[in-house]
């Protein structure tokens, strides 16, 4: 039981979006799935759906291929940002046509839940999609990802354009859903620093490759911030992976990722402290090129 | 409960400690029943699975026990468990920093001292 993909390669117009991507998402987790723009988010989200053909590789939901396959697409749902410019051709249907059509995709749609969650956005079912703002929009889009019940479901940027209120609502609204079904999640997001808590397992996406999969809270408990006089904190840090050099004057910072094992050299005069996903992030897939110390 | 998250410890260890100080403070009773996962998972906006780390850490301590088909409770004599902890932890928690930073101040020991016998406790 798992969605599975193995080596998806997607080539656009000659360039690799994908390369060689594998991954295993097991049922009854929350995965964030995070990277820079253009890091490949979308067209893997939409691949491992069958939205999308792969150019190379295979997906498969519980053992069948998903591909042109109805009774694997039946659990997986993937709800994507609504683009409702001029030829996207949805800009006239009401909010709650809309909702009346995604539910006939799924089999298990909830109607009692999409009333309740309607109400609880406060969005006017009679307005046209055109009409909404972007974080209206959003919701249309949480809602359908929520009333799917489908057993795996995928969210891209689903708190893009919500203010902070409708965010943190957004999230007691996934641990509510998970709490009750055990559904796994996938989330793709860029406000990081509000998902961290949330997301059981973390997928770090950069230039079309997978980077790092791993326990959200495992990894920030092997990535540390070690600052102080430079040549006290190059001690610190020989031989360990270190990432996103700062200087200033004397002072620099830096951010390491610890393997088992390792430790930051504590008899140095130097401050070590943990740091949030975002920061770890920010390290891993800033501009700065790594080096080994 | 309602503490604030900091990111500068991590988040299991966070809720099972003020899980502990409520315990301390006597907001939680021992033989009464401490929230769920998934209730502090909501109060907090984190996975549940972080919740349920915290919660048993308390449980491999015996300072919280389960009940099966109802929840996790706090263990009789649990509040005199957590204040041995602490004491034993007090020197490594907070005299050892304290010592640092008078040391990085110039501060001499007999300062220190005296400093700590102006205060009452």
């Amino acid at each position: 039981m798992s969605l599975t993909c193995e080596h998806i390669t997607k080539v656009y117009g000659g360039r690799e979006v994908l390369k060689d991507v594998s991954l295993t998402l097991e049922p009854g987790k929350i995965y964030g799935l995070i990277g820079r723009n253009g890091a490949g988010k979308t067209t893997l989200l939409s691949i491992l759906t069958a939205q999308n053909p792969a150019t190379r590789g295979t997906v498969a939901v519980d053992g069948e291929p998903v591909w042109e396959n109805r009774k694997a697409l039946e659990r997986l749902c993937f709800s994507r940002e609504l683009n409702v410019g001029a030829e996207s051709g949805i800009a006239a249907i009401k909010v709650k046509e809309y909702l009346r059509i995604a539910a006939t995709y799924y089999a298990g749609w909830d109607k009692e839940m999409e009333k309740r969650l309607v109400a609880l956005f406060e969005l006017d079912g009679k307005k046209k999609l055109g009409k909404l703002s972007k974080g209206m929009l959003s919701m249309v889009t949480i809602i359908v990802a929520m009333c799917s019940k489908a057993p795996y479901t995928l969210l891209d940027e689903p708190v893009a354009g919500l203010d902070v209120v409708a965010r943190e609502q957004f999230y007691k609204l996934l641990l509510e859903e998970y709490a009750a079904t055990g559904r796994t999640f996938v989330i793709s997001t860029h406000i990081i620093e509000e998902a961290a808590d949330v997301l059981e397992e973390v997928i770090i996406l950069h230039e079309g490759r997978v980077l790092l999969m791993e326990d959200t809270q495992a990894l920030l408990e092997r990535v540390r911030y070690v600052s102080g006089k430079a040549e006290e904190v190059d001690a610190a840090v020989a031989g360990l992976e270190v990432h996103h050099p700062e200087t200033l004057g004397r002072s620099k910072g830096v951010t390491v990722f610890l393997k088992p094992g390792q430790q930051v050299e504590e008899s140095r005069d130097v401050s070590v402290q943990l740091v949030n996903l975002q920061k770890a992030f920010v390290a891993l897939c800033g501009e700065e090129e790594r080096h080994e110390a | 409960m309602n503490e604030q998250l900091t990111e500068q410890k991590s988040i299991y260890l966070q809720i099972s400690e003020m899980i502990e100080t409520d315990i301390l403070r006597g907001i939680l009773l021992e033989e009464e029943q401490v929230p769920s996962t998934n209730e502090l998972a909501k109060l907090y906006t984190i996975n549940p699975a972080t919740a349920a780390k915290g919660i048993n850490l308390l449980v491999d301590e015996g300072i919280l026990y389960k009940r099966r088909g109802i929840g996790m409770f706090v263990s009789p004599g649990a509040r005199g468990k957590i204040l041995e902890k602490r004491r034993a932890a007090f020197a490594r928690d907070h005299i050892a920093p304290l010592l640092a930073e008078a040391k990085s101040l110039g501060i001499t020991r007999e300062e220190l001292l005296d400093m700590i016998r102006e205060r009452e406790l």
